[in-house]
């Protein structure tokens, strides 16, 4: 290090990772445009379309519909950003810069996908406005309580994105494919964990029947059992932790066979 | 019990005055026939204060071993110390002395400007970006991108986002640089610059540097010391001026008057034409009595006068070329 250089710590790498992924948001706001654009056209046509099909029925069930569709927006945005830029990553070249770093690409990886959360918050809340505009539907719910249970949901589905990032840097094409999981969470949202209890241990099954409580029937984070809060938070660190470890697996077996900065 | 003491003193101390330690480093991609060997059993040290040169032809294994001594890649055997921290055991540590070009890589964020990339790859390699505003400054300005600092990179040529990643690195302030390929796409100008930095680095700051680049203008003039690898071996760790010295291929240039298409079809089995005008040919011909001679026969034969004969010394670009070419 020169004369003159200090050591960055901790809190300057939170700062320099926040505010590069705030700069590219405000700078670059054509993908979040485009993403509530077509997030809402598709509900549109699901609203629509569904009225004609089913009128009275429809009606019904279309607060249900509004948060399933807010929490299927917030998961496959949180997915998506973090696969998409993992592969970013290796294809720039600058994974093999972070790695080779004192931090690494843990802390980076983890506040990176702390700015997507907020981010795919920010334009899913968006959509949700919109929503219940074009509905004519009204939710009661308590803001910290929907934000800390959609939270820890939409976790359990970074992990999933940051295994799905772990295989794009092992297997590189494959990236494209692996973005057509995010239409398996619409299976995860709506799964019927009543019916089926084991279904509440995969990712947001569990976190999307807490949030219909809470926004549907404005039910506050202490009204909930301990028992269901601790799943929540276990499904979220497991699915967490254990996407990131893949992910490290896999960066690791792309480091053994020499393939980590090919693309 | 005290010698024991004192034989690990020494040898922490000998460690710590080491920028880099590549102990029998060895990686192979592949399995059974088709399986290549990209670096084979390769040991070195590289002292602060040196600007070493790694050489080799395309596909000898430089940007391998590169990328093996910072763990990118994992080798199969060996291993690698930077300034006394194993690479594969206590990474970190060893990763806060050193930064790197990579070849080819982007090394930037393109939707970034010039000075946010700066101030970004400074923070993730350990410094506290405001601390080295002023050189990043200085480093803007002497490769002339101060205009720049503004503008995403995206927006730049390629020689000028070449230039944003070597501003980048070199105002790391890590004690260990490598650079592969910097040269690729700069002008005249930027690899003058670059050459006045990397000069200024070493005599100030006793930094080591790792170079690898096929210009070997830029070898020949920086670097102390090279290392010639050829199919993942090294085939030379030696200073360029022995290099030079230990060449066989000193040259001969002769000077005669012009000579017609015949002699010349006869004289290419001996010597190369360099040029020929309306006043004078000009050969050149490997330093040995038999090809001299044999060209002068055919220049007597047909009846050429003889105006110069000079011995020229080898420069490292030959010198490359007849190392990896006889694979001798």
């Amino acid at each position: 290090m020169s004369a003159e250089a200090t050591s960055a710590g901790y809190l300057t790498l939170i700062r320099a990772v926040l505010y590069r992924e705030a700069l590219l948001f405000i700078r670059y706001p054509a993908n979040a445009i485009g993403g509530i654009v077509v997030a809402l056209f598709f509900f549109i046509v699901v609203f629509y379309g569904g009225q004609l099909l089913a009128g009275q029925a429809l009606d019904d069930s279309i607060e249900g519909i509004v948060i399933g569709y807010f929490l299927w927006t917030l998961s496959a945005g949180a997915y998506a950003s973090i696969s998409n830029d993992i592969g970013s990553e290796v294809q720039w070249g600058t994974l093999e810069r972070h790695i080779t770093t004192p931090f690494g690409f843990a802390p980076v990886a983890f506040l990176k996908g702390v700015a997507k959360l907020i981010r795919t918050f920010v334009t899913s809340t968006i959509i949700l406005g919109c929503m219940l505009v074009i509905s004519g539907t009204s939710l009661e719910f308590a803001p910290l309580t929907t934000i800390i249970v959609a939270g820890l949901s939409v976790s359990s589905v970074l992990g999933v994105g940051f295994a799905a990032g772990g295989v794009t840097v092992l297997y590189k094409r494959i990236g494209s494919w692996l973005g057509l999981l995010q239409f398996g969470f619409v299976g995860l949202v709506s799964a019927p964990v009543l019916a089926v209890p084991s279904l509440r241990y995969l990712p947001l099954a569990h976190g999307s029947a807490m949030l219909q409580q809470v926004m549907r029937d404005g039910t506050r984070l202490w009204e909930f059992s301990p028992g269901a809060v601790g799943l929540l938070i276990a499904v979220a660190v497991g699915y967490l932790g254990g996407g990131y470890l893949i992910f490290e697996l896999t960066t690791q077996r792309a480091r053994k066979l020499g393939v980590l900065g090919d693309y | 019990m005290i010698e024991c003491v004192l034989i690990l003193m020494q040898s922490q101390s000998a460690s710590a005055q080491t920028a880099l330690s590549v102990t029998a480093l060895s990686k192979q991609f592949g399995r059974g026939e088709t399986a290549i060997q990209a670096v084979d059993d390769v040991s070195f040290e590289i002292h602060p204060g040196e600007i070493v040169g790694l050489l080799g032809p395309n596909g000898a294994g430089k940007t391998t071993l590169i990328k093996s001594i910072l763990g990118t890649v994992i080798p199969d055997e060996g291993g690698v110390n930077i300034y006394g921290h194993s690479v594969a055991d206590a990474p970190r540590q060893a990763y806060a002395d050193v930064d790197v070009l990579f070849e080819g890589a982007r090394n930037d964020y393109w939707r970034l400007t010039v000075r946010e990339n700066l101030r970004y790859f400074a923070t993730i390699s350990g410094v506290h970006p405001d601390s080295v505003t002023k050189e990043h400054d200085r480093l803007l300005e002497q490769f002339e991108l101060a205009a720049e600092a503004d503008t995403p990179v995206r927006s730049l040529s390629r020689g000028m986002k070449q230039k944003v990643s070597l501003a980048s690195v070199l105002a790391s302030g890590a004690r260990l640089l490598i650079l592969d390929e910097p040269t690729l796409g700069l002008d005249v100008a930027a690899t003058r610059t670059l050459r006045r930095e990397l000069q200024r680095l070493v005599s100030d700051t006793d930094r080591a540097i790792i170079l690898s680049s096929h210009d070997m203008s830029v070898i020949e003039s920086l670097c102390n010391r090279v290392l010639l690898f050829v199919d993942g071996d090294l085939r030379a760790d030696t200073q360029v001026e022995s290099l030079l010295n230990s060449s066989e291929t000193q040259h001969v240039e002769l000077t005669a008057s012009p000579i017609d298409s015949a002699t010349q079809q006869r004289l290419s089995s001996c010597s190369q034409l360099v040029e020929q005008d309306d006043t004078a040919v000009r050969l050149r011909t490997k330093a040995t009595t038999s090809t001299l001679c044999e060209t002068l026969n055919h220049l007597e034969m047909a009846g050429a006068s003889i105006k110069s004969i000079e011995t020229t010394d080898p420069d490292l670009e030959s010198v490359f070329v007849e190392l990896t070419s006889d694979d001798s």
